[in-house]
């Protein structure tokens, strides 16, 4: 009995980081799955969320949770201009060039960010949020809960949103052939754009969320692309389903490997599953052949 | 008509040494990414196999240099010649691991098998002094030179770029080099034609580490101070790939040209970017994606083939 609190506060503790980390992966695999375009600059728009809450909190008094409905409508706005003025144009163009634009993109984000807030490290303090709930000995903090509560209802919407209205048919319709979505008569540049917009919004909410969980630093963007894309390889890339379980995963893992083995290795060994799923098992731990949102 | 830019080369950084003194650091710094780049170039331009870990063999080489003159007082041309070894040697371990990944999955393994070594140099203190980092303090002199003088590490430097800028051009003409092209533009078709790819791939691979991992063994002697942080960080890959990418791919001076301006650059808005230098890289490489998908001297040699086509064609 003496293990198992620890194993549940660890299972739990990494059950809702992974929530994080699974919101930031839908974004990352619903833009590959349907754009074909692998988004290095995904881990810094979690990062424009994450000051986008701090800045509201310092200079207004926004709570932080209220800034996901400046953050939400933002993201999409903002994906949307990204898609229409960078990617529209690399559409059909060859190799690593859409990679490239996001890694420049990425670039421009990180170093726009430190110009701005500065390199220390910022957070938002709610004293709430630093409360805990204690569940038969396990101590669950109110940020976290509240955390996992809003990941499941963003991706809850998310479903609806694919599988309930016809925009999201269409987005499925592009993911699947883009040739036969125009057939049918899919605007395809328009649901590019959607979809772009969409993924930014669901990073920037993921940050919001983090704000208070953890300090943000400018550079925090590239670990958490790295999460991104570890959560979305392990359960395939291009489907939704499978980034949500690859990132209950990938927070489980850490959490237990952190605290059963050795935590400077915390980010190894996401990153060993990663190169090990990509060798043996490419289309993912849950994947089947075939790509679908 | 290459060896006489080649010679260009050396002279302009003859004429760096002489007419900028006060800039002889930064005039390291430059050299040691242009030849960096160039190295990279090697497999991600000519062999069409981007890698963003490169920061791994610069890593490497440094340490190498470092834990061998501290611990067995060894000298550092040894060193030196056992790091560029053992990046061949991990090269072909992880190009034989992850040469199967097709593109953007072949990128993102790069960046995982850099992003472990990183963590590996970190938390192996017994190896690596950690976080906290190795110091060299003293080297044996090659020739009686003092390799902690400025002035000592500027003509190492140049001799670095040309040296990496020789073999580039000897490689690209030769054999290997037609082979390096062939398996980039289509590789069935190579594979048709008898070529290997795999093997021409991982040739391309270590020597490319090999180049890199020279640099890092300089790099290091220049910093004196080694840390995980700056030396296998993903930032240094980021920026040897585009400093490449920029200037232009799959050309021999490509890599120096974007080397250059993107240093130059960062230096004249050093005021006002302070740290977010990097902001100039993003903003450029957006623009060559855009713009002139080919790089800077990628974008000039095609016009110029255009026009002398032209030429030949009316006359």
């Amino acid at each position: 009995m003496d293990g198992l609190v620890p194993l549940l506060q660890n299972v739990t503790g990494g059950l809702l980081i992974g929530g994080i980390y699974a919101l930031i992966g839908v974004g990352l695999t619903l833009i590959f799955g349907v754009m074909r375009v692998i988004n290095f600059a995904h881990g810094d728009f979690v990062a424009i969320g994450m000051y986008l809450a701090i800045a509201l909190f310092r200079d207004l008094g926004f709570d932080p949770y209220l800034s996901l409905a400046i953050a939400l409508p933002g993201g999409v706005i903002a994906g949307w201009v990204v898609q229409r003025v960078v990617l529209a144009r690399l559409v059909d163009s060859p190799g690593d060039s859409t990679l490239l634009a996001t890694l420049g993109l990425s670039l421009v984000i990180a170093n726009a960010l430190f110009l701005t807030f500065g390199a220390e490290p910022a957070s938002i303090y709610v004293p709430y949020a630093t409360a805990t709930v204690d569940v038969g000995g396990v101590r669950l903090p109110v940020a976290q809960l509240i955390a996992g509560a809003i990941t499941l209802a963003v991706i809850a919407a998310l479903w609806l949103f694919l599988n309930r209205t016809e925009l999201g048919r269409a987005v499925r319709a592009t993911a699947q052939n883009r040739l036969g979505a125009e057939l049918v008569g899919v605007n395809t540049r328009r649901v590019h754009a959607l979809v772009f917009g969409v993924g930014m919004a669901l990073a920037m909410c993921a940050g919001v969320i983090l704000a208070p969980l953890l300090f943000a630093i400018p550079t925090v963007g590239s670990s958490y692309t790295l999460k991104a894309f570890v959560v979305t390889v392990l359960g395939g890339l291009g489907s939704v389903p499978a980034a949500i379980g690859g990132g209950l995963l990938l927070g489980v893992v850490e959490f237990l490997g952190a605290s059963y083995l050795s935590s400077g290795y915390r980010d190894a060994y996401g990153l060993f599953a990663f190169l090990l799923v990509l060798l043996f098992r490419p289309q993912g731990l849950f994947g089947r052949e075939t790509k679908r949102v | 008509m290459t060896w006489l830019r080649l010679a260009g080369v050396a002279v302009l950084g003859l004429a760096w040494f002489l007419l900028l003194p006060d800039y002889r650091t930064l005039g390291i710094t430059l050299m040691l990414l242009a030849g960096w780049a160039t190295a990279w170039d090697l497999l991600g331009g000519w062999s069409g196999q981007t890698s963003l870990g490169h920061a791994a063999f610069v890593g490497l080489g440094a340490y190498t240099i470092g834990i061998t003159a501290d611990r067995w007082d060894l000298a550092p041309w040894w060193g030196a010649l056992l790091a560029m070894a053992l990046a061949a040697v991990m090269a072909l371990l992880w190009g034989k691991l992850t040469f199967r990944l097709r593109a953007a999955y072949f990128v993102l393994s790069t960046i995982a098998v850099a992003e472990i070594l990183r963590l590996v140099a970190i938390n192996q203190r017994g190896l690596t002094g950690g976080a906290i980092g190795l110091f060299i303090f003293d080297l044996e002199r090659p020739f009686g030179l003092d390799l902690f003088s400025r002035t000592v590490e500027f003509w190492f430097a140049l001799g670095y770029l040309v040296l990496v800028l020789a073999v580039a051009a000897l490689l690209t003409r030769g054999r290997l080099g037609y082979q390096m092209r062939a398996v980039r533009e289509d590789e069935p078709s190579a594979q048709a034609a008898g070529i290997n790819p795999e093997a021409v791939k991982l040739w391309a691979f270590a020597i490319s580490a090999a180049l890199t991992a020279l640099g890092g063994c300089l790099y290091g002697i220049v910093l004196s101070a080694l840390q995980p942080q700056p030396l296998f960080e993903l930032h240094l890959s980021v920026r040897i790939a585009l400093v490449a990418i920029i200037g232009g791919r799959g050309t021999l001076f490509g890599p120096l040209v974007g080397a250059t301006l993107l240093t130059v650059a960062a230096e004249l808005f050093r005021n006002v970017f302070a740290e977010a230098n990097l902001l100039i890289y993003g903003a450029l490489i957006v623009v060559v994606v855009l713009f002139a998908p080919h790089g800077l001297v990628g974008e000039l040699d095609r016009r110029l083939v255009r026009r002398r086509y032209a030429r030949s064609a009316r006359g």
